[in-house]
């Protein structure tokens, strides 16, 4: 299988706090691929580096064949990105934002695929509203559509499912299901254990900066044991030493 | 309640202090200090040349000016408290789920920055001036009375403008209408008794005269226009949702001919709609440098011909660099760091914003020559100032990056600045004092700005965006 993302040893300080510490992960392509991990432990700070956002203190990343060190913004122009925090620029409206990153990401015929947008996921009476008027879950839809409107190879999101109500949480499970058996690739931060055992297929836990683990879902189903459950037990267990 | 207050100070020292280190945060007022110590030497030489009232006049215009600049407090309100200020969210942001009222909230968070500047700024520069004074052969008492005023107009400047900007933001008329009614009085005055206006400012009657009445009052004048400024301040009501008719695509279209046409766009829609375009043109830019106009025309008799334009215009520069800052003030790196956007890219299109502010001191310049009866001075004088504030842009550009309201109190970021400056003021006021025309040579200018746009970009490339 080709390989769209990998790590080798990655490591990230600030200062004296290791936010991640020598993690080697593979991603193939066509994964929905769930990074799992308690507060703190790092997954913001994986998808920054691996994004370009923020600089590499060790170890290595390759994005879809690029080194993130060194195309930092050839990485993130093949890539769709939902951060953990960050929400569109206040004065602007919906349509604009939108227009902005299709004119950034030079993506041709906007306004169609926008207004898809705005359908499917629910918010077309907001489209002329100042972002900084929007409810937190419209922010969250605009920049979900942000990330996926030029349908990118990867998408990496940050707390994918964070800030929508439940009907919505199931349309972009959905999406998401979707979009990978097109042949796309999505890595996921995510602390709904549930959510990432009904829709991943791999996925890997970090622990205080530290991968304890990653592999297939299938691999916990084939002997019976939940996601959930096995999350649970490693972290506790790593904890105790 | 205090605590709230206490607390505010503590977030703005380590806003600076995480983003440069504390040591380099608690130089700042040292800094000036010592500028301020040393620049007491030259007063007994510059007296030889200037009659000693003038100076005074000179500084406290300065402190007047910078008070006017920082005060512009009404126009922040609503950013403030929502947290849309580019960088952090603040505590008077997260205050808000606290039983607090939001008048509340805002005067502490105003009066903690009128501290801060006062810590900064003013106190430093008066003690430096007064421990310099035994040398000088100024007595004492004189120096810390100067210390007084200077704080004084400090905070006129301040309270005025602080006043006057919420003002503005419940009613444009009502500022218009204070604004005329303002200068009417000003002008129904020197009509009388021909004096000019500037002498009659309070903090400088008490540096010639002190008197107690006089003093009391001018507290009583500052009280009044802080309280009234805070009753006016009037938080967003939450819940309203503004609407606006898509001009991404027109005003696009018509930026077409700049090198980064989408965020250029982004960047004027931001600044028109929030209002700092305006606001800050009139509070941050017009009013400031028509009260220094009025206290170097004092100057007019002391100078070469034409050298109140040239000063005037070089002023104008030095303020309109600041636009830099203004660009910069609402947006941070974040919302860029999804997109395929380099820091370098976003300065780039910040300076070219910026370039196109540049009409407004142009204007200002030219407007201040042809009612100074100079207008055959007038393009050399444009020249000049443009040709600084771009200058100083770069160098701000070079040294601060996206962040220039934060990393100026980075002693050697203003060090620098200074020193860049400076040298560059101090040759061209002087190369434009000895012949009118020689202004046009600071279109040199344009190499070393060229060259520091350049190291702005590689610089601000290879260091993580952000800071905090
Ligand atoms: N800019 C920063 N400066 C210093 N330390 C940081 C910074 N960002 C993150 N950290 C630290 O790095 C560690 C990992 O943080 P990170 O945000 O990656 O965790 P996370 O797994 O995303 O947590 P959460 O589930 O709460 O979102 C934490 O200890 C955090 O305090
Ligand atoms: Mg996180």
């Amino acid at each position: 299988m080709e390989v769209v993302l990998e790590t080798k040893d990655l490591t990230k300080n600030y200062g004296e706090v290791i936010a991640v510490s020598k993690v080697s992960l593979r991603v193939e392509k066509s994964a929905l691929f769930g990074l799992l991990g308690p507060n703190g432990s790092g997954k913001t700070t994986m998808i920054k580096m691996l994004t370009g956002q923020t600089s590499l203190t060790g170890g290595s990343a390759t994005v879809l064949g690029i080194d993130v060190t060194r195309d930092p913004i050839g990485v993130r122009r093949q890539v769709g990105i939902i951060p953990e925090q960050e929400t569109p620029p206040s004065f602007l409206t919906a349509i604009e934002y939108l227009k902005f990153v299709a004119a950034v990401r030079n993506i041709p015929d906007i306004e169609t695929k926008a207004d898809w947008w705005f359908d499917f996921l629910d918010f077309a009476d907001k489209k002329n509203v100042l972002c900084k008027d929007l409810s937190r879950g419209t922010r969250q839809k605009l920049m979900f559509t942000q990330a996926f409107i030029h349908e990118p190879a990867l998408a990496l999101i940050d707390e994918p499912l964070i800030n929508f109500d439940p009907i919505m949480q199931d349309v972009v499970k959905d999406y998401l299901s979707g979009y990978v058996r097109k042949g796309r690739t999505i890595f996921i931060s995510t602390h709904i254990l549930e959510v990432a055992e009904e829709i991943c297929s791999g996925f890997a836990i970090l622990h205080k900066g530290k991968l304890l683990h990653t592999g297939p879902v299938a691999e916990l189903t084939g002997r019976n044991e939940h996601l959930p459950s096995f999350f649970l037990s490693l972290v506790r267990k790593d904890r105790n030493v | 309640m205090f605590e709230l207050f206490t607390n505010m100070v503590k977030e703005e020292w380590r806003v600076h202090s995480t983003m440069f280190g504390s040591l380099s945060f608690a130089l700042f007022p040292v800094m000036i200090f010592a500028i301020a110590f040393m620049g007491s030497f030259l007063i007994p030489l510059i007296q030889s040349t200037l009659p000693a009232g003038n100076l005074t006049l000179i500084v406290h215009g300065t402190y007047l000016m910078l008070g006017i600049m920082v005060g512009g407090f009404g126009l922040l309100g609503n950013e403030v408290m929502n947290r849309r200020f580019g960088q952090a969210s603040l505590l008077a942001y997260s205050s808000r789920s606290l039983p607090l009222s939001e008048k509340f909230i805002f005067a502490n968070f105003v009066i903690k920055d009128t501290v801060y500047y006062f810590f900064l700024w003013v106190l430093p520069f008066g003690l430096g001036y007064v421990l310099a004074s035994p040398y000088i052969g100024v007595p004492p008492g004189d120096a810390l009375l100067l210390l007084l005023t200077l704080t004084l107009s400090f905070l006129f400047g301040l309270c005025g403008v602080f006043f006057l900007s919420a003002v503005y933001i419940r009613s444009r008329p009502a500022l218009l209408l204070i604004l005329v009614a303002l200068c009417a009085g000003v002008a129904g005055l020197v009509l009388m008794t021909g004096v000019n206006p500037v002498l009659l400012f309070p903090p400088l009657l008490l540096t010639s005269a002190f008197s107690w009445a006089n003093f009391l009052i001018s507290c009583g004048v500052l009280a009044l226009l802080f309280g009234i400024a805070i009753l006016l301040f009037n938080p967003e009501p939450v819940g309203s949702e503004k609407r606006f008719k898509d001009s991404f695509a027109p005003l696009m279209r018509r930026f077409s001919f700049l090198p980064n046409p989408p965020l250029a766009t982004k960047d004027s829609l931001d600044l028109y709609r929030s209002g700092s375009l305006v606001g800050q043109t009139i509070f941050s830019f017009l009013l400031p440098l028509a009260v220094i106009w009025f206290f170097l025309s004092l100057l007019g008799p002391f100078l070469p011909p034409h050298g109140l334009l040239f000063l005037v215009a070089v002023t104008t520069g030095v303020i309109g660099s600041t636009m830099y800052t203004w660009v910069t003030m609402f947006d941070s790196f974040g919302p860029y760091g999804c997109l395929p956007v380099a820091v370098s890219t976003l300065i780039a299109s910040k300076l070219t914003t910026f370039a196109i502010l540049q009409v407004i001191p142009a204007a200002f310049i030219a407007v201040v020559a042809l009612l100074s009866g100079e207008a055959a001075c007038l393009f050399p004088a444009v020249v000049l100032g443009i040709c600084i504030s771009f200058y100083a842009a770069g160098i701000m550009a070079w040294l601060c990056g996206l962040s220039p309201n934060v990393l100026v109190y980075d002693v050697k970021v203003l060090f620098v600045f200074l020193i860049l400056v400076g040298i560059v003021l101090a040759i061209f006021t002087a190369i434009a004092f000895a012949n009118p025309y020689f202004a046009f040579s600071a279109v040199i200018l344009v190499i070393p700005t060229w060259l520091m746009i350049r190291r702005a970009k590689v610089r601000w490339d290879s260091v993580d965006p952000g800071g905090f």
